[in-house]
């Protein structure tokens, strides 16, 4: 969903203690298993007294970790890039935009933005060949493409958008302890995972912690729950067809996804607080429930960024452990993954806006980031023995075994439905309205702004 | 760099221009009708005429650019396709009519024109007249208008830690729930509570308001002559008698005043919906509508087109309210 703005701020929060400024240089160039070449050829660009302004949705952690990696290029160029986040992104780029005064790069958290901003004329093609890299050098490079390529102004498809940093969403969340306690094991299919939650009932506890809150964003962690339970119910095509609106919302196949996730949610003995809670409990707020004493509740379904609103001096792998939230064995769908990423796009072209573009293709810019914290890429030239984090590393063999690697469809749809509608639609699902209801008040709106 | 330059530019050239602009007029204007030779009594009358609308012209061209052009513009948007390039007629105006959220909001920006202004006014006179005889009336009256200076979003951030709902048997750290518990009751989950929560909202901005009202008000109450209430009461009227048949009609100008000030304001209400539900659990109204069509949805057309609505509501109480205070300033 759209906050990616958490994304991976997640580890850092454990981190010991990397990135700690963007002043100087995080890695010594030329040591470590680094691929320092894309480092060295880029001094050879001279780009003294040029500043190219780049615009995100980071803040917190995540900027000093982007500032780092920005770091090498100014290192290297003498460029001077100025990095700015902000919660508002979404609607503050847009303003900038339509002011005549963009940044030289934006950094979109949702791909349906970028193509509401292309579509507008504000962006620039990125230069040609970069679809051919892609489709060399990314894993599954055609989806990428195709996810990165937008109609322009005149109607024609371009491409735009770069995809630099990637985010499982298929996680759930677990203290191993209470699970040792209490002689759960980790479920391998969503049959188990299902019996897992009725079992814990039984025992007269709450398994699960759900929390839609999130402000103006009311309602985004229920577009994944049932983003995932549609790839876990119906094959990938039909995702594709849902989230393109080729299938109609209130579709039967949509509807019994939607209540798949009503399962969990709706159901009193499932959740912590009871449905009630769900709605008005914030995201950043569930969690907690795992760690309390006695547990409130025992799994947590969330991105691979939460942990950065665990409580302080939480450790990955110890205190707190995730498992993927399994498919169902009887349905042969596989192990379909869900997940999301930021696109880098040219809001303002200039000479340096280039240089930096083709610097994030370079295996480095993915490399500095990976060591440090929180950072998956489906680039391949990158040396993977940077992980440090072991975290990461079983995330990325998530990424790596699944069969099916699909895009948040709620960041693809247009940005009426997929920040509006599908979010109220949800709230009101949770609230108690029946989910054609739902489905068929998503459609309206989606058929008005066709 | 670039913009501090033309930052600072703009502001010399700004200043320096004005002034020169009211020289160079009117040295013009002198030029032109000089008030000496023969036709000096013509020219001194015609130059006079001129001259006023000469020195209002910047002012007139600037409201012009920014009030009249947007509101033509946004009258084009209307009529035009998301993104402002192709010309659509009434869709956008036959879509809102069939939208569900905009009759929504509709209802709900009535009851908040109901409820807020009424409440306010009514506790703003309520702590005026209570608080004007009184030793410690002051310290009383600023702490009824210390919220005036809380922006609505941080006084919605308060807010939700009163209607803050964990669920049962949870530890409550909301202040509302927390007395509830405390009393026996069960908790609730104030502000998605389908039409109620509206007025959950609504208390918010009557907490801001009343001071505004009191202050007013009670400057007013302090305008009534003495001889007036003194007479009242040699004639034995009793203390609310000579409250409400005494002091509110002589004040009622203000509170009309007051009453749709805080009408105009409520109109445009939008932060606090906007941080407190986002227009979730039915409590959308006409302002946030459009911030959302505008910014999320990025549709121009349809954004204008709330703005339109919400313009057309509020002109009315406008020109009321302005008529209104010329006659209290008279």
């Amino acid at each position: 969903m759209k906050h990616m703005l958490f994304a991976s701020a997640a580890a850092l929060a454990l981190s010991a203690g990397a990135a700690s400024a963007s002043s100087h240089l995080v890695f010594a160039p030329g040591e470590g298993a680094f691929t320092w070449q894309g480092f060295e050829d880029l001094k050879s660009t001279d780009l003294k007294g040029e500043t190219i302004s780049v615009f995100g949705p980071w803040l917190g952690p995540d900027q000093k970790l982007v500032e780092s990696v920005l770091a090498y290029f100014e290192e290297a160029t003498g460029a001077d890039v100025q990095y700015s986040g902000s919660d508002s992104f979404e609607q503050q780029i847009l303003i900038d935009a339509e002011a005549g005064s963009p940044p030289n790069i934006a950094i979109f958290p949702q791909p349906g933005l970028a193509s509401d901003l292309a579509a507008k004329g504000y962006l620039t093609p990125l230069p040609e060949g970069t679809g051919d890299w892609l489709r060399e050098n990314y894993a599954a490079g055609q989806s990428w493409v195709d996810l990165g390529t937008f109609k322009g102004p005149d109607g024609n498809e371009n491409l735009y958008g770069f995809f630099y940093k990637v985010d499982v969403k298929s996680l759930v969340w677990y203290v191993p302890e209470n699970f040792e306690d209490a002689g759960y094991e980790v479920p391998e299919t969503m049959e188990e995972l299902k019996a897992l939650t009725d079992q814990i009932v039984a025992d007269g506890e709450t398994p699960w912690c759900i929390g839609l809150g999130s402000g103006g964003a009311t309602g985004w962690p229920a577009t994944d729950w049932v983003e995932d339970m549609m790839l876990r119910t119906q094959p990938p095509e039909v995702y594709d067809q849902w989230v393109k609106n080729e299938i109609k919302f209130d579709d039967p196949r949509v509807v019994a996804a939607i209540e798949e996730f009503g399962q969990f949610a709706r159901n009193d003995d499932y959740v912590a607080g009871g449905t009630a809670a769900v709605a008005s409990t914030d995201f950043r707020d569930s969690p907690k429930g795992l760690f309390a004493s006695p547990p409130q509740c025992y799994m947590h379904r969330m991105a691979s960024f939460i942990p950065a609103f665990f409580p302080e001096g939480t450790v990955i792998g110890q205190d707190a452990d995730f498992f993927y939230f399994p498919a169902y064995e009887g349905k042969d769908l596989g192990k379909p993954v869900l997940g999301a990423g930021t696109v880098f796009a040219v809001t303002k072209d200039s000479e340096a806006t280039q240089a930096l573009m083709k610097f994030l293709q370079t295996p480095i810019a993915h490399e500095l980031w990976m060591a440090q914290k929180g950072f998956l890429t489906p680039h391949t030239g990158v040396n993977t023995e940077v992980f440090t984090d072991p975290t990461v590393r079983k995330m990325n063999e998530i990424l790596l075994n699944a069969d099916t690697f699909r895009f948040d469809g709620s960041d693809l749809m247009p940005g009426a439905i997929g920040a509006g509608a599908f979010w109220t639609g949800m709230v009101d699902y949770v609230g108690g309205k029946s989910a054609e209801d739902v489905g068929r008040a998503i459609q309206e709106t989606w058929d008005s702004v066709k | 760099m670039e913009q501090l330059f033309w930052a600072t530019f703009t502001m010399v050239a700004g200043v320096f221009g004005c002034v020169a602009y009211f020289f160079f007029s009117n040295m013009l204007l002198d030029r032109a009708l000089p008030p000496r030779g023969p036709n000096a009594g013509r020219n001194i009358n015609r130059a006079n005429a001129l001259r006023p609308w000469l020195f209002l012209f910047p002012a007139i061209f600037v409201l012009g650019a920014y009030l009249i052009f947007p509101v033509v513009n946004s009258v084009w948007l209307s009529l035009n396709n998301p993104s402002g390039t192709r010309f659509v007629g009434a869709e956008n105006w036959s879509w809102l009519i069939g939208d569900g959220k905009f009759w929504e909001s509709m209802r709900n920006n009535a009851l908040w024109l109901i409820v807020v202004p009424a409440l306010s006014t009514f506790f703003g006179l309520l702590a005026a007249a209570l608080t004007d005889r009184i030793r410690w009336g002051n310290l009383a009256k600023s702490l009824i208008f210390m919220p005036m200076a809380i922006s609505f979003i941080g006084a919605s951030v308060i807010w939700k830690f009163i209607y803050d709902y964990r669920g049962e048997g949870q530890e409550q750290i909301g202040l509302l729930n927390a007395v509830i518990v405390a009393m026996g009751g069960t908790p609730q989950a104030w502000i998605t509570i389908p039409f109620w929560n509206n007025f959950f909202l609504m208390a918010i901005l009557i907490w801001i308001q009343t001071g505004f009202a009191m202050v007013i008000l009670s400057a007013a109450l302090r305008g009534i002559p003495e001889e007036t209430v003194e007479a009242a009461i040699l004639d034995g009227a009793s203390p609310l008698q000579v409250f409400w048949k005494i002091k509110v009609p002589q004040i009622w100008g203000t509170i009309a005043v007051v009453w749709t000030t805080i009408t105009i304001l409520v109109l445009k209400v939008f932060d606090i919906v906007l941080a407190m539900t986002n227009g979730q659990w039915g409590s959308q109204v006409l302002a946030n509508l459009m911030f959302d069509w505008m910014f999320r949805g990025a549709d121009f057309g349809r954004a204008s087109t709330i703005a339109l609505v919400i313009m057309l509501l509020v002109t009315p109480i406008m020109v009321w309210n302005i008529r209104n205070a010329h006659r209290e300033a008279r």
